[in-house]
């Protein structure tokens, strides 16, 4: 029976879902593409630079490809090379008909050998199988019969055909032998013709290389062939990872990966494989000048990779980033919250070369860094901060100190050992025992005689860095006999408003704060009497003060050295007498500091023990335990041996330098008041004071500040942003403006904003007074700043591998150490070290006029090639040379500007000496080369070419004769056999110039005549038949130099009278 | 209102399961409860026509004249089933491509990070850490919870609304359900993700994540609190122990009683609950009271700063 | 029904996904503007102006010092007269001598060729003979020493590089030549102290040294502003400007004052 039709389809049979189904599963599909995009392109940008990369640098290696051909063109075109290529010719030609005969031979040879080397192998092996069946026959009878065999067999006849020269071939039959010889024969021959072709050849191959070279040489860049090379490997290029792999110095002979770095995956141009180093690439060249998005340049500093090879230290180590990453320029620059290592920024890259060179001071290629230690240095941030390495005599001095006590035990153990031994062997039972007893005895004698030995080393040590031991801030122990009282409060107000350019940093101090710290200072200074002085010449002062050096270090107004106070307004706060004795000598110190009784000794010490109240080296112990004392002024201020009227000029003429008057300060009588000393003492302690100067209590104060050292991998969150925390982390600067690099919740951010004010992490915070952030504002400026943050981003303990590190030994260590100490006494101020870095004096208006430019210091760039090491130490003890008069320099006397008495430890010479022969690679100790001396006649000739009027010699250099030397330029030869090297003078007499640009001793005194060097004036007559080499002479001479020699010559020569203008005239 | 703050935690990768969550639990719930009381519906009807509910076996889309009497699995369940695989498998998809798992820095033993929160699933039990003694919070609950959700279908002695929803036949379930899953366990996981910040401090949505925010709170055993601490000697070891017990055993009977009256409110519960042995339904009363008492602590401690209740040295509750 | 439902939940899980997925800062695009092209115009004779005028000596002239030469008898003998120091040499007609007058500043990046003919500089008589003297950019210098003793010619340039080279009675010229402008380069021979020249280097030929008149001219000026600068070694310098219009001829005066002027 029929249904009736359903009233409704039913809702599930009837439905279809292919319109969803089709939908999600197109759905479906498109994300499946857009995986396998993501897949190939998505994660892998690099792949789009490599191949934007491959267009640039071919169409650039087609363009150079065009100039470098012009070039060569050029050249081919010249003289030079057009004679050479005649030659070459010439050459080729000279071979040509001896070549095709000898090929031709060679040919026919080769053929015949040939066929008997097909041959052979037959003949021979019939032969030896028999002789080998001769050998194991049994029985008399039988071997004669195969020895009969063997000689049919060796008869042959063996059948060649051999091909003749006129191409035909000849059957030949052999014997046996004959095969053999003819084959040798034949062999030899072959060879004989090969060599003769070579040696045909020769000549024309010499030609051509010097061809090639004078090619290349004239030829800036590669070669166009060259480059044709590259583009043919430029479109063979393909997109791949490109990475450095580095494997560790293999441990049990299995080398693990220590670095991957694939950075050259996008900045593609620094691959050496595909850029070679004769190519650079700047953005200008490849054209994409501007855009920030084309990391195709080659390293910008070659010279940089010449010592760091990219092969073996990737990129990662020194610039940071995440050297694995490749998926984005974020994560690959490692510039997110999760990478603990991100690429330096920019104005910062130096600082990865301080997590490898952290004990390095100078950095030829890392300008930044270098700056940020040297403030670092210079603004005794040490004081507060240890920081490996910066000043760290206090603890070198203690750690001595301890070995010495270990040392003094174990010698008396080793005594109690010795006598024990020797009563055993007393006691022995049989010699043998005995003897071995007293050997053990003797043997440990040696062992302290040894330990006696070092023990007196490190005493002296210890003594010696008890004078290296400086504080970066004078010591205020004596405040009350150098300064006017009412002048420390306003100090301590804010020393930048009284000398913007002071190492002091700005404390922020209450009032009530100045007043309690100016009164423990003030009453707690030492009251002794020091000397009046009178009144001295301050016009001739200003002169000294500008001419003796000064100025090196310290600066008046503008003009002079930072290294040191800036005196423009020293007359407002010191005193007279004060400044007259520092003056003359800044070491001398008022009271001595017995570090064992921790106080400073009176006279009234010395009174009681019954001894002069006199210290100084020789009686630097203490009268009441013996101890070292500290007998100097712990600054850095050298002694420039003035004489008291000199002190006296200088000082009144700093005296003279005031901005306001000083009696215009306002009273401050509360520093007498004894209530405020306690608060005071507290004070000094809280603020860390004792850090950088001297104060009465606080000698051994330790540092109050946080260790530096590892200061760049400090987690961040140990970093304490405090309020600014979140502000840090959405790019708002504690000034509330947008930071414009964005974010700043990182050390870069951290360190910056610190150093800019130290306050800035208190800020919105309530804290008490003495809860407050310590850190004094440094008041520094960007250039400042960037330098610092440098330093610290750099100061990690590195993540970098341990082959990377830079722990160097030997010369290399001499030089890292000397820095230190070129830097801790300012050599630079008058001395040039570095050919790139002038000195201050150099710097000044004074010496630019041509005429003062010879009153500078002596450069010291390679001076360890010139100075005898030995010589050196002497004049580093002591630079006058002499004991009697030291008022003077030791050589150069006609210098107003004065080498000072640094008081250097023999450590710090010894490290200065082993500096300076280190970086002239100059072995020590020095083994002075043998001089010849000269014949009777040399001397003679010698002589006459030195007092000739051609050779002007003496008219600069110092003879020895008062007037004459008050106007010299140069030192005088007596000098010359202790102080210099002779090879090097020979080298300085023939082209000073280049030794050291701007000198007074001209080029060209002697001029090359085949193979020796003659004088290039006309030579006195005794020269004609003399065949030796004229400066080989001079040297010679100067070495064997003596007074009496001296005197002789000075007979010989016109008096010379100071002439006119031989004082310099400085502009003003 | 911070909303940076607001972002930076919605936008987490990590987080993304937890946002989705919100909107999708609720969903879900509402959808399920809608078809649910679409079946009451139709029971109803159904019953009122014996005649029909004996032919009738879709418990959906009431039968009809001409219509099958039933569907197959194949292809009519089938299809919805590839449907929803496709889409899934869609959505994963785009999800994988666009975000990464974020591989964070190498760990410093020296330095854990704040706030450290467990995977999503498990910031429920994190949480649960802030009500009660570790060794009840990390071990004896998820214990508690597995062994619970094993033992519900041996529990279960309503027969009915198998293969389909409904609500009205299953009301003690579904609202038990809801309650554990919902209330207790989902929205501990949305407070770990949302609302605890640095230091597993109580930030409200929008509050800026301040590392040097401090707050004071002093939480104190409820023996501590007001009245009880005049109570003599309690606050010896054994009167602790004593009151605790006591103040528990006082509320599992409380709790016990409220469920059971739960239990027989209506007719049919009355008939389950006949349906039931002892055994299952002490059981039942066990993990419910229990189950319960989780809010109850929590209310206790967020609401009156009550840290233990139960203080013994051996655990406490 | 069914159907929107599901799509809702796609929709709304893409939704919470898309929200999730956060994009990686770029690194911004700087773009730079070119540089201003350079203006150069040959200069037109037929429009060329004159400058000319003096350098007059305010003041009362100081003494001149004599020159002791007693270190060099060669010299003395070439010498029958005192010789005095040429720092300031002040004329009768109260001019100053040795002041060189060239253009600073106006020409903008006009090249202008080498001369082929050198400038020379003698050594006679431990004098420098020119004192003062101007030569162009890479014009070459020959140095001859007419003296029976060495000289060393030293100049010490600034922007330049120095040289120092010795030069014995009767040598070979020495030929220098200065890339790069300097004004100006003192000479000096460091035997003998007192000896002093001044070698002004410049792009371009318009410049001039007072004589016994102490008078200038500067000839074959395109129109145009121009800064003149007056150098003396003693007096320092001062500039003038002045606009020259086509074929005109301005005289200006520059005037120095010494000790005791007013």
């Amino acid at each position: 029976m029929p249904n009736p039709p359903p009233v409704e389809p039913d809702p599930i049979t009837s439905k279809s879902l292919s319109g969803p189904v089709l939908v999600s599963s197109l759905l479906l599909i498109v994300s499946l593409v857009w995986a396998l995009y993501d897949e190939f392109y998505g994660l892998r940008p690099w792949k789009n630079y490599q191949s934007r990369f491959r267009a640039l640098y071919s169409s650039y290696l087609q363009k150079l490809r065009g100039q470098q051909a012009e070039e060569e063109e050029k050249i081919r075109a010249s003289e030079g090379y057009k004679k050479l290529e005649e030659q070459w010719r010439a050459a080729r030609e000279a071979i040509a008909p001896r070549e095709s005969e000898i090929r031709a031979e060679q040919n026919l040879t080769e053929r015949q050998l040939a066929v008997l080397t097909d041959l052979l192998p037959t003949a021979r092996g019939l032969v030896t199988s028999l002789i080998y069946k001769l050998e194991t026959a049994e029985g008399a009878s039988a071997k004669a019969k195969l020895q009969r065999e063997v000689e049919e067999a060796k008869k042959g006849p063996f059948r060649a055909r051999v091909p003749q020269k006129d191409d035909t071939l000849k059957d030949v039959n052999f014997t046996y032998d004959e095969l053999i010889s003819e084959y040798n024969r034949l062999r030899e021959r072959k060879a004989a013709l090969a060599s003769q072709i070579s040696e045909l050849y020769a000549r024309a191959n010499r030609v051509q290389k010097q061809l090639d070279e004078y090619l290349s040489e004239r030829l800036a860049g590669p070669r166009a062939s060259d480059v044709e090379r590259l583009q043919s490997s430029a479109k063979r290029f393909n997109v791949e990872i490109r990475q450095i792999h580095v494997l560790s110095t293999p441990t049990f002979g299995v080398p693990e990966t220590v670095l991957v770095d694939r950075c050259q995956s996008c900045h593609i141009g620094m691959d050496a494989n595909l850029v070679p180093p004769t190519v650079t690439l700047t953005k200008a060249a490849l054209g994409v000048d501007g855009s920030t998005d084309a990391p195709f340049t080659t390293h910008p500093n070659p010279d940089l990779l010449k010592i760091h090879d990219p092969k073996r230290f990737g990129c990662s180590p020194c610039h940071g980033g995440n050297g694995r990453a490749t998926t984005s320029v974020v994560k690959g620059h490692g510039r997110h919250k999760y990478w603990l290592w991100p690429l330096f920024y920019r104005e910062n890259f130096d600082a990865g070369c301080q997590q490898c060179h952290a004990r390095d001071l100078v950095l030829e290629h890392a300008p930044t860094l270098t700056a940020g230690k040297e403030l670092f240095r210079l603004r005794g941030c040490m004081g507060c901060h240890r920081f490996q390495g910066f000043d760290d005599e206090d603890e070198q001095l203690r750690a001595v100190q301890q070995e010495i006590l270990q040392q003094e035990k174990i010698r008396r153990e080793n005594e109690l050992e010795i006598a024990r031994s020797n009563e055993k062997g007393d006691a022995a039972a049989t010699n043998e025992e005995a003897q071995r007893w007293y050997r053990r005895a003797q043997r440990l004698q040696a062992d302290n005689n040894r330990i006696d030995a070092s023990l007196e080393q490190l005493e002296r040590r210890s003594q010696g860095l008890l004078r290296e031991w400086k504080k970066i801030g004078p010591n205020l122990k004596e405040v009350r006999l150098k300064l006017r009282k009412e002048w420390i409060p306003v100090w301590l107000e804010n020393p930048h408003t009284w000398r913007p350019t002071t190492k002091m940093p700005r404390f922020r101090l209450d009032r009530d704060e100045i007043e309690a710290l100016s009164a423990f200072l003030w009453q707690s200074g030492i009251r002794e009497r020091i000397p009046q002085q009178p009144r001295g010449n301050p016009v001739r002062g200003k002169e000294l003060f500008e001419t003796r050096g000064c100025m090196g270090c310290h600066a008046v107004g503008e003009t002079g050295g930072t290294f040191a106070a800036n005196l423009s307004r020293l007359g407002e706060k010191a005193n007279y007498d004060y400044i007259v004795r520092w003056i003359h000598n800044p070491r001398e110190r008022t009271l001595p500091y017995c570090p064992y009784e921790k106080r400073d000794l009176t006279a009234e010490d010395y009174r009681k023990k019954g001894l002069p109240f006199v210290f100084g080296p020789e009686n630097s112990r203490c009268p009441n335990d013996g101890h070292e004392l500290q007998i100097q002024q712990m600054t850095v201020m050298p002694n420039l041996r003035l004489t008291w009227e000199e002190a006296r000029d200088i000082a009144s003429y700093l005296m003279t330098l005031r901005q306001e008057n000083p009696d215009s300060y306002p009273a401050a009588p509360f520093m007498n008041d004894p209530k405020l000393k306690e608060r005071g003492r507290f004070l000094v302690r809280h603020y860390g004071c004792a850090g950088c100067h001297e104060i009465a209590g606080y000698e051994e104060e330790g540092r109050i500040g946080t260790e530096l050292t590892n200061e760049g991998s400090k987690p961040i969150e140990r970093l304490d942003f405090a309020l600014l925390t979140e502000k840090a982390k959405r790019g708002i600067l504690p000034d509330g403006s947008q930071s414009p690099r964005g974010k700043w919740y990182d050390h870069k951010g951290f360190f910056e904003n610190k150093l800019g004010n130290p306050a800035t992490y208190d800020q919105g915070k309530v804290k008490e007074p003495l809860e407050r952030l310590r850190m004094p504002t440094p008041n520094l400026r960007p250039d400042e700043i960037k330098g610092l943050t440098t330093m610290l981003l750099g100061s990690m303990d590195p993540t970098i591998p341990e082959q990377f590190r830079y722990r160097p030994s030997g010369p290399q260590k001499d030089i890292q150490d000397g820095w230190w100490i070129v830097a801790k006494y300012n050599c630079v101020g008058c001395h040039q070290l570095r050919a790139t870095e002038p000195s201050v004096l150099m710097t000044l208006p004074r010496y630019q006029d041509p005429d003062w430019k010879e009153q500078l210091p002596p450069p010291l760039v390679g001076a360890g090639a010139r100075l005898n090491p030995d010589w050196m130490q002497q004049f580093l003890e002591n630079p006058a040379l002499s004991e009697s008069q030291l008022d003077r320099n030791g050589v150069r006397t006609y210098l107003r500007a004065r080498m000072p008495t640094f008081n250097f430890s023999p450590d710090e010479i010894r490290k200065l000496v082993r500096f300076f022969q280190a970086l002239s690679s100059q072995p020590l100790p020095y083994v002075p080369p043998k001089v010849e001396p000269l014949t009777e006649r040399e001397r003679i000739l010698a002589r006459q070419l030195f007092t000739h009027p051609a050779a002007p010699c003496l008219k600069c250099h110092m003879t020895g004769e008062p007037a004459h030397d008050r106007t010299a330029t140069a030192p005088n030869f007596l000098t010359a056999r202790e102080r210099l090297k002779p090879a090097w003078t020979e080298r300085w007499l023939l082209d000073p110039g280049r030794i050291q640009p701007g000198t007074g001793m001209p080029t060209g005194l002697f001029r090359r005549e085949g193979d020796r060097w003659i004088f290039s004036g006309p030579t006195p007559a005794g020269f004609r038949d003399y065949r030796g080499d004229h400066s080989d002479l001079l040297v010679r001479y100067m070495f064997t130099f003596t007074p009496e020699e001296q005197r002789l010559l000075l007979g010989r020569m016109p008096a010379s009278p100071g002439s006119g203008s031989g004082e310099p005239q400085g502009k003003k | 209102m911070d909303w940076h703050q607001l972002w930076e935690i919605t936008s987490a990768p990590d987080n993304i399961p937890i946002v989705a969550m919100l909107f999708l639990i609720p969903f879900y719930v509402w959808y399920g409860l809608r078809q649910a009381l679409a079946n009451d519906r139709l029971l109803a009807q159904l019953e009122a026509d014996p005649q029909m509910a004996k032919s009738h076996h879709r418990k959906i889309f009431p039968w009809k004249e001409g219509w099958e009497r039933e569907v197959h699995t194949w292809p009519y369940l089938m299809r919805i089933e590839l449907l929803a695989a496709i889409i899934v498998t869609f959505i994963l998809m785009v999800w994988s491509i666009t975000l990464n798992a974020p591989l964070e820095e190498p760990a410093n033993p020296n330095l854990t990070m704040n706030p450290a929160k467990a995977p999503w699933y498990f910031l429920g039990l994190q949480e649960m850490l802030v009500y009660f003694d570790p060794w009840i919070a990390g071990v004896l609950m998820p214990t508690l919870i597995i062994v619970g959700l094993m033992a519900i279908p041996y529990l279960d002695a309503n027969p009915l609304g198998n293969g389909y929803y409904t609500f009205r036949q299953r009301k003690f379930a579904i609202l038990a359900f809801c309650f554990g899953f919902i209330v207790l366990w989902v929205s501990m996981i949305i407070i770990g993700t949302f609302i605890r910040g640095p230091g597993w401090m109580w930030f409200w949505p929008g509050q800026t994540w301040d590392h040097n925010r401090l707050v004071f709170e002093v939480n104190r055993d409820l023996h501590e609190v007001g009245l009880f601490s005049w109570i003599p000697g309690i606050h010896s070891v054994v009167g602790k122990i004593l009151f605790g017990a006591i103040v528990v055993g006082a509320y599992y009977a409380a709790a016990g009683w409220l469920i059971h009256k739960l239990c027989t409110a209506t007719e049919f519960n009355r008939k389950i609950f006949g349906r039931m042995s002892l055994i299952q339904y002490l059981t039942l009363q066990f993990f419910l009271t229990t189950m319960l008492a989780l809010p109850v602590k929590m209310l206790a401690r967020l609401l009156f700063r009550i840290k233990y209740v139960w203080v013994t040295p051996w655990f406490n509750t | 029904m069914k159907r929107t439902h599901i799509l809702t939940i796609v929709l709304l899980a893409l939704l919470a996904v898309v929200a999730a997925c956060k994009k990686e800062a770029e690194t911004p695009k700087v773009e730079e503007g070119p540089a201003p092209a350079a203006t150069t115009a040959a200069i037109d004779p037929a429009t060329a102006a004159t400058v000319s005028g003096k350098v007059v000596f305010k003041g009362t002239p100081p003494r001149r010092n004599r020159i002791r030469m007693d270190a060099e008898p060669n010299c003395v003998a070439l010498h029958k007269e005192p010789v005095y120091a040429e720092e300031v040499v002040v004329n009768d007609n109260s001019t100053l001598r040795y002041v060189f007058v060239y253009v600073k500043e106006g020409l903008g990046d006009r090249s202008f060729p080498t001369p082929a003919q050198p400038a020379v500089l003698d050594q006679k008589g431990c004098v420098y003979m020119p004192h003062v003297a101007g030569i162009m950019v890479n014009q070459e210098l020959h140095i001859l020493n007419s003296d029976p003793t060495t000289h060393n010619i030293h100049p010490v340039p600034v922007n330049n590089r120095e040289r120092n080279v010795s030069m014995p009675p009767g040598a070979e010229k020495l030929v220098f030549t200065f890339p790069r402008e300097e004004v100006l380069i003192p000479v000096k021979c460091n035997v003998h102290p007192w000896m002093k020249s001044y070698i002004g280097v410049l792009r371009h030929p318009f410049f001039a040294v007072t004589g016994t008149d102490g008078s200038f001219t500067l000839q074959g000026l395109p129109p145009g502003e121009y800064v003149i600068e007056a150098w003396h070694e003693k007096y320092g310098t001062t500039e003038q400007k002045v606009t020259l219009a086509a074929k005109e001829t301005k005289t200006i005066e520059f005037s120095f004052t010494g000790a005791g002027g007013d």
